[in-house]
């Protein structure tokens, strides 16, 4: 009986051990370093796989589209201010709605064609249905 | 040479064995039920059951391995999802424009 209580402690020990290992191992380093940094392209290069070249690009690419953001952002704000009707604020929101889908297009192309595709399918549904409450840069976390 | 039954009956009750004593057959007896009975160490258990021990060993392994793979990968599809929303969220100027 002795000999297979020590057995069975030593079977728990060896399973979690190799749990461990297999936790360890099996995660993905640079999706958790981007999420420690609060860094979103760091997410996208992990997520996708991105080689320097492609990063580079990539990141250029949301650089400029930063501005063109901000534009929208501030016409937003604008007609919000001034309390202009909604169907204008609409129309602005649609106008940023449709620059981000082409944004997304030109980062998908940058990106391998199965790794675009795959982009795609993970952004343009979250740009409609999107809960409009995190931060206007490429920073996540707090 | 072929025995009669008749003269079996004799022979059986002359018969007489001379086997010689051994003085220690009661002690090894003894000895040997002794180390029947008493409880093999661990490393013994082990040995006598080496083939069933690695079999288990193996599956541990495996499935503990599996298991926390598993489990790692689900955390950091959990940890994606929730890593896309943010990147989605810094590129939408309706955000900005809501703070």
């Amino acid at each position: 009986m002795r000999n297979i209580l020590i057995t069975v402690a030593l079977v728990v020990a060896v399973c979690a051990a190799a749990f461990g290992t297999g936790f360890v191992l099996g995660g993905d380093r640079a999706l958790h370093e981007a999420e420690r940094d609060g860094d979103a392209l760091a997410w996208l290069r992990a997520e996708f796989r991105l080689s320097d070249a492609e990063f580079t690009a990539i990141r250029r690419l949301h650089e400029d589209f930063s501005v063109e953001c901000g534009r929208h952002c501030a016409a937003i704000i604008a007609a919000r201010e001034r309390r202009a009707p909604a169907g204008e604020v609409a129309e602005l929101e649609r106008t940023c709605v449709d620059a981000m889908k082409v944004h997304f297009r030109r980062v998908a192309a940058l990106m391998p064609p199965a790794q675009g595709e795959r982009y795609l399918a993970l952004v343009l549904p979250r740009v409609e249905g999107h809960p409009h409450h995190g931060a206007p840069n490429l920073r996540v976390g707090p | 040479m072929p025995v009669s039954s008749d003269s079996l009956s004799p022979r059986l009750r002359e018969w007489r064995v001379n086997a010689p004593r051994d003085p220690q057959f009661r002690a090894r007896v003894r000895e040997r039920i002794a180390a029947r009975s008493a409880v093999a160490t661990w490393p013994e258990f082990a040995r006598r059951h080496a083939v069933a021990l690695g079999l288990v060993v193996v599956v541990a392994v495996a499935g503990g391995a599996a298991g926390g793979r598993g489990w790692a990968k689900s955390r950091d599809a959990a940890l994606s999802a929730r890593l896309a929303e943010e990147y989605i969220g810094g590129l939408d100027a309706r955000l900005v424009a809501r703070r």
